[in-house]
């Protein structure tokens, strides 16, 4: 009977055992991303580096980049100029450092029929011999970087917020995986680490950031994060400098002569996603002409 | 009684739970890596800048070597005056323009110095300064490229902390036939389960 009892019992704890890495006591006892002083930071940053060592051999670099004064992102896409080719979605990968199998992409593209902005329409599945296709258009979706993010508001643990720069960021430190961010965000731009991530050790970027591309565990949220470990040292994001076609802007907007600026300014800016739900994105489509 | 039964049930539900007898968690689908070509930010043409930067051979533009210099090399049509393209440049494709009425070679290269190019208005460029030949047709694009709105830029956003690269015209585009040749998608999401094969929402029927 107390054989059977405690057989029971064991195999009720076998999904325990099958959890590889337990959380260590350091990494337990950290503190909020907002009341780390510099010098809490500093040991943090090199814990996640050992870590990170330890476990694909390979030694990162993990900053802590802080938004930069007088600097808001914004993004613009051209949809007269997007082919589809997708290109955006696996330098997006490769750059963050998401899982590949599972596989979690941060942009979604969606192939829409002409005349209608009916997302329903739209698939993302499409596997074209070619792309462009004849009659329909290609929009890129990805995190919205939202000035009212309903993401943000619904985190019952503060693990998300808005940095002074549009950044909505996740300190996956902190986020307990309820998933009510992903069911608030009106743009599917939110993932969720069902298993641990697998990243093949010879494809991982080692420029990482804290907020940003550190490998995340297993059962936190991820998403866009408009590659902070390069935005924020000044450089173009991942899915920018890849795109084939040009279609993809970003640049400051408090800037007046920043590329983007004059985007906005001067070019037929048709929306914002979904603008009538109050979000106010910091991402715009565009049209030529 | 009760307790053998009891037992009987235990035992064969840990007997369940420890062979994974629900079949879970399911097999995953096995999602191979993309290839790194798809990752790669490059453009997929260099111009002349490019190679001189680069200290390449640029015998190829020395038109010289088999021209014959003061003597501008004929134009030969065909009966739909179709521009007949010499042998010796078989890999050009003239696909500027539709309707091919642009199939005259000096509407953008010199006849006099084929070296350089001269744009309508009488100007001779150099060629790495071609995107100005673009621009002398295509004046609201060049607008637009000029102000960043057209065209890629790669580097640094913030010129203080780097160089912004802005491309050319011909970095991108075949300035002999410049429309975008189509190309296969890269791999789209994979399911997670089952044979990672993705059902297609139904297309719509094209409107325009």
């Amino acid at each position: 009977m107390l054989a059977t009892g405690l057989a029971a019992v064991a195999a009720s704890l076998k999904p325990l055992f099958e959890m590889e890495d337990i959380t260590s006591a350091q990494q337990f006892m950290q503190k909020y991303y907002k009341e780390l002083t510099p010098e809490d930071m500093a040991k943090v940053l090199q814990r996640i580096e050992g870590e990170v060592e330890k476990e694909y051999g390979v030694r990162p670099h993990v900053r802590d980049l802080r938004p930069m004064d007088g600097v808001e992102f914004v993004y613009a896409l051209n949809l007269s100029r997007c082919i589809g080719c997708r290109k955006c979605v696996h330098a997006c990968v490769a750059e963050n450092n998401q899982s590949r199998s599972p596989e979690i992409q941060y942009i979604r593209v969606l192939k829409m029929p002409h005349g209608t902005f009916d997302l329903e329409k739209g698939d993302h599945n499409y596997a074209s011999e070619q792309v462009p296709e004849k009659g329909f258009f290609y929009m890129p979706v990805q995190c919205q970087q939202c000035h009212n993010p309903p993401c943000v508001k619904v985190c019952p643990v503060n693990a998300t917020w808005q940095e002074t720069d549009g950044i909505t960021v996740i300190d996956y430190n902190w986020c307990i995986g309820c998933r009510y961010c992903e069911a608030a965000c009106p743009y599917w731009a939110r993932r969720f680490n069902f298993t641990k991530p697998s990243i093949p050790a010879e494809r991982l970027n080692p420029n990482m950031s804290y907020l940003g591309n550190r490998p995340r565990s297993q059962g936190v949220m991820e998403k866009c994060h408009f590659c902070v470990q390069r935005t924020r040292a000044g450089r173009y994001p991942a899915c920018l400098e890849v795109c084939p076609t040009g279609s993809r802007k970003f640049g400051n907007i408090l800037d007046p002569n920043s590329e983007i600026s004059q985007i906005l300014r001067t070019k037929r800016v048709f929306m914002q996603l979904k603008e009538d739900i109050g979000t106010n994105p910091r991402f715009f489509y565009y049209f030529d002409v | 009684m009760v307790l053998t039964g009891l037992a009987v049930v235990f035992i064969g539900l840990a007997a369940a739970f420890l062979s994974d007898s629900w079949g879970y968690p399911a097999p995953r689908v096995k999602i191979p890596l993309v290839d790194k070509a798809i990752l790669d930010p490059t453009t997929v043409r260099r111009t002349y800048a490019d190679l001189i930067s680069a200290k390449e051979d640029l015998s190829d533009f020395d038109c010289y070597a088999c021209h014959e210099k003061g003597q501008p090399p004929p134009l030969r049509y065909d009966e739909n005056h179709k521009l007949l393209i010499p042998e010796e440049h078989v890999n050009i494709v003239m696909g500027h323009g539709s309707h091919g009425r642009n199939n005259n070679c000096f509407n953008c290269h010199n006849e006099t110095n084929l070296t350089t190019l001269q744009p309508r208005d009488g100007r001779e460029l150099k060629l790495e300064n071609s995107t100005e030949l673009c621009g002398s047709c295509h004046g609201p694009t060049y607008r637009d490229w000029d102000s960043g709105a057209h065209g890629r830029s790669n580097g640094y956003w913030n010129t203080k902390l780097g160089p912004a690269v802005k491309k050319d015209c011909v970095n991108c585009h075949n300035p002999h036939s410049p429309r975008f040749p189509g190309r296969k998608p890269a791999p789209g999401p994979h399911t997670l389960h089952g044979t990672g094969e993705v059902t297609h929402t139904p297309e719509s029927p094209s409107t325009h």
